[in-house]
């Protein structure tokens, strides 16, 4: 097993040719020819975000009051308008509209939702935010603040628009305040955001906390309406594969939907682009969250942090003027946004999904290539060979920035798999996955809370160690949480009953089966010949281990992978004969390892009734939609993307209520952090 | 006529618009011939278009004023300002209205309708309007300031007026005055007085006619006066004409008794004289009622004028003759279609237009045969108005057949739509007839089901036998034809709900049952005050937010002991998501609700939990050492959480603990709040090592941690006597190699004072420590110590040129002697 994978240290070969052609996954290893494949058009995903900024446009020009009486048919919303941001929408409206668009929509000036008097200069006041009670309550505080005084612009036009439904429960909350019959209230269907071309997100938080832990079903409630509303843009899914509890209740949803007689869902027709939905439910693989993300995406996310598609740098990373005259004695600058995307950054769309280890060369074999073309101006000889260099500059120039950055966040990265807090707990990571020598990692894990390491990182393991072992024994897992809560303190302590509550965290023998064992042979998650740079499994996401919710999505569509690794391992991948996806047919051959695997398993087919669906397969490209219930984590996508590679004729949609890892998972399920206490002394 | 009114001026009379039905009732102020009618109570008789009886209602309130069908209704209001509201398809449930005690004590004048609602003019001479009809708003309009009863009023309705309000205006004295809700204009003239003011279909034109006998058109704003005729010649010592109605947009018609004069804009006219009648302007025409015929009167239709008026040369008429030749097999057929060839498609169009206006299926069929035979000689021709017009004809004649007797013109059936056709004919419980047209016409036959199923349910009185026999056949009768039709968007909530309004509980269940949609099930079961069955429904949907509308519905109207009982999910487990879903809204919303649940429920890991969630919110050490008290209390009535609660009691002790050592220290260090292992450490760095020696003792904090805390204060305080000693004082537990690596990671490092600990360290990792230490000279010397040479020469390579280097080689030179 390898232990150490971090650091640029093995060589790999890359095909140049790669670095000129556009990121989609549509080539496989060594292929000069790109043309020699067929065009694989992924799926336009481009309608959902088209769909979500009209809708927002709308939204804001036009409210539609729930309770339709005759009296009021519409009102529209006329003039300037002061929009107030729930924050935590931020990030996800960033992802479908800027600024630009919402002026062009008379959004005069935009503050956050917080507690707090408003300070308005124009008649209609817009609120933007996620249903939540506390909002209600801000909001309910500011307009009655605001009703007291007299505003010089006439009675204000207050708006609620709330994302993506107007609840009850908010409702509720309005008229206990006494405020509901002073605003309108409507909604902004925000559903599934594009992140990149081959990803959608609902960038919901907490899913999994709600869903698993709270028993709230809510956010599967929005994760059906919004596959209702793909289907009604792509067709419905012909087949819909899915393992878990909470899936089959997603299942059951998009089935009553269709069923319902609702009328946008009445004339949905199977759809010819997309083969079928195969829902994972996190619940079924809590172990590939927990072991530490070795892509570079992955890394990125889980040592700076990525969210709604977003990572804060240092400015002088992604500033072209500022180039390296390092600031000394100036104070340090605020970190700024940057949004990471595959289809803007070319560079990044390349190195994303690689094992941390390779990034390192593949990024000085580029910044060698850009020396190489910015040289070339030396040697030019005629007009024309200036003419096509400087057409490329700019090019050359986006190329330079972006490695600038990715050599930034790499230098970031590069110290942190040297510390030993790392290097520790992935080799316990590890040798827990593979089930070796149980009682050295658990020194381990006592050694990193003795060096009191961050305490994600401890509790991770932890929660490996009780998966991988089917419990851990009573007097062990007391002692190891006695001592966790007086390192980290004792408000973990109902994040440890929600972990065994959840069964993440519990005693052996424990009364709920524990499958991981036998799926760690049967399922094929532990591989030792993976090789980082020139992959052959998916397993090289992880560096030897196989995410499970990704061996499952196998198990449906490409059942050889699962049994044995792929064929490239002599090199010649040039030679070797991209196998044709076969189609989706359920879940034969691995009836067994769903079964053995808690949680129902779902296989179904939609059909329309009378008619015949057949998906001609002889030439299309199909996709495959897989979703995440619960979010999903970089390195699955990854694997993913990796394995859509493998096969020609199939490409997948990865579709998640958002994105996650491990240390954020075990965040969303414990309480908030405690108030600082006030001392009655000063 | 199949009626046997004969003498429609005895009643009152009101007509539908569109062909719609008759409504009349025997007019009281009129004296009578004894016998002529029934005595009694008065009744309305309700009459289809060709005089078949519909329904007969009795009126038992004071006399009405006003008569007047809408598309569903037939309002009829009293001279004390109450009215009724007849929906034509079950007159038995009517709704009543009142405008106010004002109007009743003052009593009503006149009043006249348009489709949206009414303007009275009440007995204190001023004007109030009714907008909407389910009892609608009631408001008045500007002060007439009228001394007298005027001679004559019109009203405008918003669709006809300029300023899209209700407008009347009122004759007073010679002038007009128009009043709107807002202000009053007095129009300054000075023909009047005026016996009628009758504004024209499309708003532009007021008719007027004068005590004097003189029909005056003006346009709406009175500055141009359009056409004025004498009509004292057309009734001779008749009077004032009974009625005046416009015929379209281009005549005036005026009614004596029975007399009936059509007035052109010329002052030509048009005599038509039947024992009585009565008229009724539609938007395209004029109807006549007499006692014998329903008659409609309108300007020809320019098309058919292109197709039939005698001597025409349009090419429309040249098909048309062309088609008779074809028929007499004669050539002449070949030379008219030559003819007209290049306007063959406007002659086409033109027919098939007339057929639209032709009554008499004879030629409706004549016509379009035409426009067929036209058709074959065209090279692109595209069908497509050819089809509708056959398919609106088979509509249209198939309503205008006497015995549904609704005599609608392509006009108006174009302009009011196919939809408000089936309304109509569902006013008239004529679902039969609606299903089959709305199928022909391809459009959703969801109302009509619905409206039949609610008129079978309203017809159909519960058994008198024994209750619930007939609901299971009236819910399977709905059902299946519900299925058989096709119909899934058909809302069985909606028909539901007219069960329950009827009183049939039991069926409005069953039928509920078939409702597929929850959010329109749920809402009308808490109505039927069925919670149980409105929480389950809620919780099978998925809607989280429908549950949520049925707890927080519970909530309010329930007991909290009901509440909690209806929600106890060991006995219905099927309940666990709504029951989850309470516990999310009470955690914020409703915490007392909360541990209230929590406790009856006896669930204490769950209330335990509360407390420390509080604990953590509160910002006063007080209060959360109570909290903490309070969890550890509560876990400790649960068997399975000894170790939670011991947890919890140590988590209470430390901040007891941290607070009382504040205190001691004359709150000069903060502790509250601190983990274990963070006020050890706190403690050491400001040199209590008592007190820390006494939290290590009392928390039984391990060696290993012990030893990393020690390393760490130490160093941070830069003691490196006490660390030394320390080192010293007992082999350490974590190795020395941690004080190496510890010391070389402080910011600055400290690589002079790790060095001093590497040959503490296992041998085997000396060299490379001392490497990292800097220590290249000693890094060698480990090398040698172990006789390593393969090291030694890797450190050679590493190592940077110059003494480094040299020293290496010296170590090199020294191993290989």
């Amino acid at each position: 097993m390898a232990t150490n994978t971090a650091g640029p240290s093995r060589p790999f070969r890359t095909p140049a040719s790669l670095l000129n052609t556009p990121p989609p996954p549509s080539t496989s290893g060594d292929s000069e020819s790109t043309n020699q494949l067929p065009t694989e058009k992924p799926l336009n995903l481009q309608i959902l975000s088209d769909l979500a900024k009209s809708a927002l446009v709308e939204s804001l020009n036009e409210v539609m009051p729930i309770h339709q009486s005759s009296a009021i048919a519409d009102e529209k919303i006329q003039g300037a308008k002061t929009l107030i941001l729930d924050p935590g929408l931020a990030g996800p409206l960033g992802l479908v509209t800027d600024v630009a668009l919402l002026k062009h929509q008379a959004v005069d000036k935009i503050f956050w939702l917080e507690p707090g008097p408003l300070n308005v200069s124009t008649r209609n006041v817009v609120w933007l935010c996620r249903p939540k009670m506390s909002h209600m309550k801000t909001i309910a505080e500011q307009i009655k603040a605001q009703q007291s005084t007299v505003s010089p612009n006439g009675p204000l036009v207050y708006t609620l628009l709330l994302v993506p439904r107007a609840t009850e429960l908010c409702k509720k909350v309005l008229e206990d305040e006494g405020v509901a019959g002073d605003l309108t209230i409507g909604e902004y269907k925000l559903e599934f955001i594009p992140v990149e071309e081959d990803l959608i997100s609902l960038e919901l938080d907490n899913v999994a906390k709600d869903i698993f832990l709270n028993g709230d079903d809510t956010p599967l409630y929005y994760s059906s309406s919004a596959l209702m509303n793909f289907q009604r843009a792509f067709g419905m899914f012909p087949r819909i594969m899915g393992k878990g509890d909470a899936a089959k209740r997603l299942t059951n949803l998009l089935q009553r939907h269709c069923q319902s007689g609702e009328e946008h869902y009445s004339d949905l027709e199977l759809s010819t682009e997309v083969d079928g939905l195969i829902i994972i439910d996190r619940s079924v693989d809590w172990v590939t969250p927990m072991c530490t993300q070795l892509t570079y995406e992955g890394m990125l996310d889980e040592f700076i942090g990525i969210r709604n598609a977003h990572i804060e740098v240092d400015p002088v990373l992604i500033d072209p003027q500022n180039t390296s005259n390092t600031t000394t004695g100036q104070p340090p600058q605020k970190k700024r946004k940057h949004h990471l995307n595959g289809q803007k950054d070319k560079l990044l769309g390349e190195i994303r999904d690689l094992n941390f280890a390779v990034v390192g060369t593949r990024l000085s074999k580029v910044a060698r290539r850009l020396e190489g073309d910015y040289g070339g101006a030396k040697n030019l000889k005629s007009v024309s060979q200036m003419k096509a260099f400087v057409g490329r500059l700019g090019g050359l120039q986006g190329e330079q920035q972006s490695l600038k950055l990715h050599t930034g966040l790499t230098e970031i990265l590069m110290p942190i798999t040297r510390t030993e807090d790392f290097n520790k707990s992935l080799e316990a990571q590890q040798n827990l996955v593979a089930g070796y020598d149980l009682p050295s990692q658990l020194n381990t894990i006592d050694d990193l809370m003795a060096q009191q390491a961050p305490w994600a990182i401890v509790l991770r393991s932890l929660v490996l160690m009780s998966i991988a072992s089917g419990g851990i024994k009573p007097k062990i897992l007391e002692s190891v949480k006695r001592d966790f809560l007086q390192v980290y303190g004792y408000h973990h302590l109902p994040l440890l009953i929600s972990l065994e509550k959840l069964g993440l965290l519990v005693k052996s023998p424990s009364s709920a089966p524990q499958p991981f064992p036998t799926l760690r042979k049967s399922l094929r998650l532990v591989v030792d010949d993976v090789d980082d740079t020139k992959p052959n499994d998916i397993s090289y996401v992880y560096s030897g281990y196989a995410p499970i919710s990704v061996r499952l999505v196998q198990c449906a569509v490409q059942k050889n992978a699962v049994l044995s690794t792929g064929m490239g391992v002599d090199g010649d991948e040039g030679k070797r004969e991209i196998q044709k996806a076969h189609p989706l047919v359920g879940w034969r051959g691995f009836e067994d390892v769903l079964g053995s695997i808690p949680g129902a398993t779902v296989d179904i087919r939609q059909r329309l009734e009378g008619s015949r669906h057949e998906i001609s397969r002889e030439k299309e490209t199909i996709t495959t939609v897989v979703f995440f219930l619960g979010g999903c984590t970089y390195t699955e996508i990854s694997a993913l993307r990796w394995m859509a590679k493998q096969v020609k004729g199939r490409k997948f949609v990865i579709a998640t209520t958002g994105m996650i890892n491990g240390t954020t998972l075990l965040e969303s399920f414990g309480d908030p952090e405690p108030v600082p206490l006030v001392s009655h002394q000063r | 006529m199949s009626w046997d009114v004969r003498d429609l001026s005895d009643y009152l009379v009101t007509v539908g618009k569109n062909g719609g039905p008759i409504a009349m009732m025997r007019d009281e102020r009129k004296v009578m011939l004894l016998g002529k009618h029934t005595p009694g109570r008065p009744k309305i008789y309700i009459y289809t278009s060709s005089g078949l009886p519909i329904t007969t209602i009795t009126w038992d309130l004071p006399p009405p004023v006003l008569l007047h069908i809408t598309p569903f209704h037939l309002l009829v209001l009293a001279d004390d300002g109450t009215y009724r509201l007849y929906p034509l398809s079950f007159p038995s449930c009517f709704s009543q209205h009142t405008l106010g005690t004002e109007v009743s004590e003052l009593g009503i004048v006149s009043a006249k309708a348009h489709d949206d609602g009414f303007v009275v003019l009440t007995g204190g001479l001023e004007f109030l309007e009714v907008r909407g009809w389910n009892a609608g708003r009631v408001g008045a309009l500007a002060p007439s300031e009228l001394r007298d009863p005027p001679g004559a009023w019109g009203l405008v309705d918003p669709e006809r007026s300029g300023s899209g309000h209700v407008e009347v205006l009122v004759g007073s004295g010679g002038t007009v005055i128009s009043l709107d809700a807002l202000e009053r204009i007095d129009q300054r003239l000075s023909r009047g007085p005026f016996t009628h003011i009758v504004p024209s279909p499309n708003g532009r034109f007021y008719a007027l006619t004068t005590s004097t006998n003189t029909l005056w058109v003006v346009s709406s704003d009175f500055s141009r006066s359009l056409s004025e005729v004498d009509i004292s010649d057309f009734a001779a010592g008749a009077g004032v004409p009974d009625q005046a109605e416009w015929c379209g947009d281009n005549a005036v018609v005026l009614r004596w008794g029975g007399r009936v004069v059509v007035v052109g804009p010329n002052g030509d006219s048009l005599k038509y004289d039947n024992t009585s009648a009565f008229i009724l302007g539609e938007s395209d025409g004029l109807r006549m009622i007499t006692s014998t015929t329903c008659e409609f009167i309108q300007k020809v239709p320019d098309a058919s004028l292109a197709v039939f008026s005698p001597g025409s040369s349009h090419p429309a008429a040249i098909l048309f003759d062309a088609l008779d030749h074809f028929d007499k097999k004669s050539p002449k057929a070949d030379e008219s279609i030559r003819s007209i060839r290049p306007e063959l498609s406007t002659a086409v169009d033109t027919c098939i237009e007339a057929a639209g206006r032709e009554w008499d299926v004879h030629w409706q069929r004549r016509l379009l045969r035409a426009a067929q035979f036209g058709r074959a000689f065209m090279d692109f021709y595209n069908p497509s108005d050819f089809i509708n017009m056959g398919q609106t004809l088979k509509v249209l004649n198939a309503v205008r057949y006497f015995e549904i007797g609704i005599p609608i013109t392509y006009e108006q059936y174009t302009s009011i739509s196919p939809s408000a056709l089936i309304t109509h004919l569902l006013s008239r419980n004529l679902h039969l007839l609606a299903l089959r047209i709305s199928q022909h016409l391809s459009i959703r036959p969801a109302p009509v089901l619905r409206h039949w199923a609610e008129a079978k349910i309203s017809r159909a009185r519960p058994d008198p036998i024994g209750p619930g026999s007939d609901d299971e056949e009236l819910c399977s009768a709905i059902v299946a034809k519900f299925k058989r039709e096709g119909e899934r968007s058909v809302s069985y909530a909606d028909v539901a709900r007219v069960a329950w309004e009827a009183g049939r509980i039991r069926l409005a269940t069953m039928l509920l049952d078939h409702e597929p949609r929850a959010a329109e099930q749920v809402p009308l079961l808490l109505q039927m005050k069925e919670d149980k069955i409105a929480l389950n429904k809620a919780v099978d949907s998925g809607d989280t937010d429908l549950v949520y509308h049925v707890l927080l519905h519970l909530r309010a109207s329930l007991s909290p002991g009901d509440f909690f009982h209806m929600l106890d999910d060991s006995i219905s487990p099927n309940l666990t998501p709504a029951v989850n879903l309470l516990q999310v809204y009470a955690r914020e919303g409703d915490r007392q609700l909360l541990r209230d649940f929590y406790y009856q429920d006896d669930r204490r890991t769950e209330s335990a939990c509360l407390a420390l969630e509080e604990a953590g919110a509160s910002a006063d050490g007080e209060e959360r050492i109570d909290k903490l008290r309070v969890a550890a209390k509560a876990f400790g009535e649960e068997k399975e959480r000894a170790f939670e609660a011991k947890m919890a009691d140590d988590a209470h002790r430390l901040l007891a603990l941290q607070t009382a050592y504040e205190r001691e220290l004359d709150h000069k260090f903060s502790f509250a709040g601190l983990s274990v292992n963070d006020f050890i450490s706190a403690l050491l760095l400001a040199g209590f090592g008592k007190r820390a020696e006494r939290v290590r003792a009392d928390w039984k904090v391990g060696d290993k941690r012990w030893w990393w805390l020690k390393l760490k204060s130490y160093a941070k305080n830069k003691d490196w006597d006490g660390l030394e000693a320390f080192a010293k004082s007992k082999k350490s537990p974590i190795g020395y190699e941690p004080f190496v690596t510890h010391l070389l990671s402080l910011s600055p490092p400290q690589p002079t004072q790790a060095a001093s600990f590497v040959n503490r360290c296992d041998p085997k990792s000396r060299a490379d420590l001392y490497v990292q230490c800097g220590d290249w000279t000693r890094a060698a010397e480990a090398c040698q110590a172990r006789g390593d040479r393969a090291k030694l020469e890797e450190l050679r390579r590493r190592a940077p040129s110059g003494i480094a280097q040299r020293e290496m080689d010296d170590v090199l030179r020294k191993m290989t002697k």
